[in-house]
């Protein structure tokens, strides 16, 4: 008995983890993984940007690099879009800056993200339902699940990539 | 600030002593090796650039004395000496002697002792016409007086940088100017005394600053103009055209990014002008023009703009035939071509697609076409104008920034938003009446100085959604007096309507980072004094937008 929870012990020590940062849209928790993300700031002021989808906030200046704002709330059909004329709306959030390849966009989220680590073995990959929702499947790597609690990890690379962010072109 | 003279001089100078230190360190592996003839090729090419190096640029002694050591070189390399006994020592004489020249070059009244020396190096080479040895005949060589052996080591004054480096140092600057023009902001609303002589220091300091880097990255044009003449002559040879290529305005400095940017552009257009302008030899006689094509190519620098200027005397473009291809390549319908302006025509070469070369030769005609010439020329901020006469010959006018980093531009606001606009296309500032704007066609239209021109409310392009996007609506402006930035790209304007007008500022614009870079309305981003976000608008795409897509 001792044994097996030393040996159960080790594997766990053995296993890869994932370190993720927690983030909450809508009432679900989601998780991006830690190289994805630059740093994590108060929101900044947020200059409009006309001519992209309503889901790009705009542009704003963080420590000099200036970098598009997107609220995947609204993305992702997951809460009432936000007042459109009224930047304020985002005044007490936080914005994750985000770096994948030459990619870069700031994700706002409402509370402060927190740091997890959990074992790869405990992300399952992205089940067949998931379709049905509103969030594009490529979008999700997996479902992560740790004490209880559930978390959709999503694909950075794949969200600012995407089709619809690639076709950020006036139609013509 | 140094004369370019001096320029070029110290340039020279800096080149010299390098080829000099190579030299030396040849020559004494040749000693040890004197079969090596990859060596022997090598001082062979030093020399041989040294004295056309100092022949361009007027420095005899060096150009003659390079002349007799590339001689004596070559006598070895064929055989004709061998590379031993007292040759050797006068050719080590003799490259002393050319560091001594070198290094003294700066130096008023210095007379070289150089006579012992060069008819030592012409004994060297007679005695390999009379077959007899050298040693026999240049024992009074040895003797010659030895003044070089006191030599001082000297570092070279030039230094060679990576273009790299001084891009990442003009990147610096411009966020050091905009940090400079927010603290000036600052300063400016605390109204503390102190503060206002510290960050007035601060804004010489970056200006100057400023300057100096930009000094650092300018390269005469000459140094792309100059290859044009071998470039020209081959492709008119492989054209069967008899051309003449005046090239003048060498000496007008520019960024060095910008002249490597617009290489490209240029050999385009002298490929076109060679290949589609200057008529063959017996055509351009029967149409009364010498046989021999004129080609200038000059450069000219305005203010803050280089223009570079190429025009040929050939067969000119026919509008007939642009109006043709307008309406068959079907950008406008036949009778919307006819309207067109002359000039207004002709800026439709520059349209992807639009080709009016009927033969495909074997330097130009690749289906390549002007509108790759254009984009590079739009990328760096220039307007590229196109003018010409059939018969007579087309001249191409490019407009080019000195300097990539800082632009002139126009500061206005819509919708409570900042926008930008480089000074390089707008083209007036006017107030109209409300009146004045009629609604034609779906968009606004005033007749501003003699001229039709298209008006938009940059409010409603900019905010309104598609579906209830009006532009051609004046219910929808607010006020009476509409402030319009006009702007023109490839000689064609358009007025856009502002909500407000600010003022004229420098501003260092920064690219947009991926994926919101493919908004083609954006020219990028740049940073205000306030700390706020300025979007830069693209005036190629919105000129596009507006005007072609009719």
């Amino acid at each position: 008995m001792e044994l097996e929870e030393r040996r159960e012990k080790r594997d766990r020590k053995m296993e890869p983890m994932v370190h993720l940062i927690v983030f909450k849209l809508g009432s679900e928790e989601y998780g991006i993984r830690i190289e994805q993300v630059k740093e994590v700031t108060v929101t900044p002021e947020i200059t409009r940007m006309p001519k992209t989808p309503k889901f790009i906030k705009g542009i704003a200046n963080i420590r000099g690099d200036i970098i598009a704002i997107m609220d995947l709330e609204e993305r992702f059909n997951v809460a009432p879009p936000a007042d459109v004329n009224n930047l304020n709306y985002y005044k007490n959030t936080f914005t994750l800056a985000l770096e994948a390849s030459d990619y870069t966009m700031g994700l706002i989220v409402r509370e402060m993200p927190q740091s997890l680590t959990i074992p790869v073995s405990q992300i399952d990959k992205t089940p067949a339902f998931i379709q049905d929702l509103n969030i594009n499947e490529n979008f999700i790597e997996g479902i992560g699940k740790i004490n209880g609690r559930l978390i959709i990890v999503l694909d950075i690379l794949r969200i600012l990539t995407s089709d619809e962010v690639q076709q950020l072109k006036m139609s013509s | 600030m140094k004369s370019r003279e001096q320029e070029y001089k110290e340039i020279f100078i800096g080149e010299a002593l390098e080829y000099y230190d190579a030299l030396n360190r040849h020559i004494s592996d040749l000693e040890k090796n004197p079969e090596n003839e990859t060596l022997l090729a090598e001082i062979f090419r030093l020399l041989h650039n040294l004295k056309a190096n100092a022949k361009a640029i007027g420095y005899l002694p060096i150009a003659d004395l390079s002349h007799k050591l590339e001689t004596a070189f070559e006598l070895i390399r064929n055989k004709k000496i061998a590379f031993a006994d007292e040759t050797v020592t006068v050719l080590f004489d003799g490259i002393d002697l050319l560091g001594e020249l070198i290094h003294n070059l700066d130096r008023e009244g210095y007379q070289p002792q150089d006579e012992p020396i060069i008819r030592n190096l012409d004994l060297v080479v007679e005695s390999a016409d009379k077959g007899s040895k050298p040693s026999e005949r240049a024992v009074e060589v040895a003797k010659g007086p030895k003044y070089l052996n006191a030599k001082n080591i000297q570092l070279s004054d030039l230094i060679y940088i990576q273009i790299k480096k001084l891009d990442h140092l003009l990147n610096l600057v411009g966020e050091l100017i905009i940090d400079r023009d927010r603290i000036i902001s600052i300063s400016k609303e605390l109204d503390h005394p102190d503060l206002a002589t510290v960050s007035s220091h601060l804004y010489r300091l970056t200006e100057d600053l400023q300057f100096s880097v930009m000094d650092a990255r300018l390269v005469t044009i000459g140094s792309l103009f100059n290859k044009f003449p071998r470039i020209a002559r081959d492709i008119a040879v492989a054209e069967k055209k008899e051309i003449h290529l005046d090239i003048s305005g060498q000496d007008i400095q520019i960024d060095r990014n910008i002249l490597q940017i617009i290489t490209d552009s240029l050999l385009h257009i002298m490929r076109n002008a060679i290949s589609h302008g200057i008529e063959p030899a017996e055509t351009r006689v029967a149409a009364g023009k010498p046989a021999v094509g004129n080609i200038k190519l000059s450069a000219q620098s305005d203010r803050e703009l280089v223009q570079i200027r190429l025009s040929d005397d050939g067969k000119g473009i026919d509008l007939d035939d642009v109006r043709r291809g307008i309406v068959q390549k079907g950008f406008l319908p036949a009778e919307a071509a006819n309207e067109l302006r002359d000039s207004e025509a002709l800026s439709y070469i520059f349209e992807p697609g639009f080709s009016l070369a009927k033969q495909i030769t074997e330097v130009s005609g690749r289906g390549v076409g002007l509108d790759v010439v254009k984009n590079a020329i739009d990328s760096i901020g220039g307007r590229i104008r196109i003018d010409s006469e059939k018969g007579k010959g087309t001249t191409f006018t490019l407009h080019l920034p000195t300097s990539i980093a800082v632009k002139g531009a126009l500061l206005f606001e819509v919708d409570n938003s900042f926008y930008a606009i480089p000074l390089m296309h707008t083209d007036s500032v006017v107030a109209l009446d409300k009146d004045e704007l009629h609604e034609i066609g779906g968009l606004l239209v005033a007749d501003i100085k003699n001229e039709t021109i298209t008006v938009i409310s940059l409010n409603q392009f900019l905010t309104a959604s598609e579906a209830t996007m009006n532009l051609g609506s004046k219910a929808k402006l607010q006020g009476v007096v509409q402030n319009i930035i006009i702007v023109t790209y490839n000689n064609r304007k358009l007025g856009l309507i502002v909500d407000k007008l600010y003022r004229q500022q420098d501003i260092v614009i920064k690219p947009l980072n991926k994926p919101v870079d493919s908004i083609e309305i954006y020219g990028g981003v740049t940073l205000l004094g306030s700390g706020k976000v300025c979007l830069v608008l693209d005036v190629p795409a919105l000129t596009r937008y507006f005007l072609t897509k009719k």
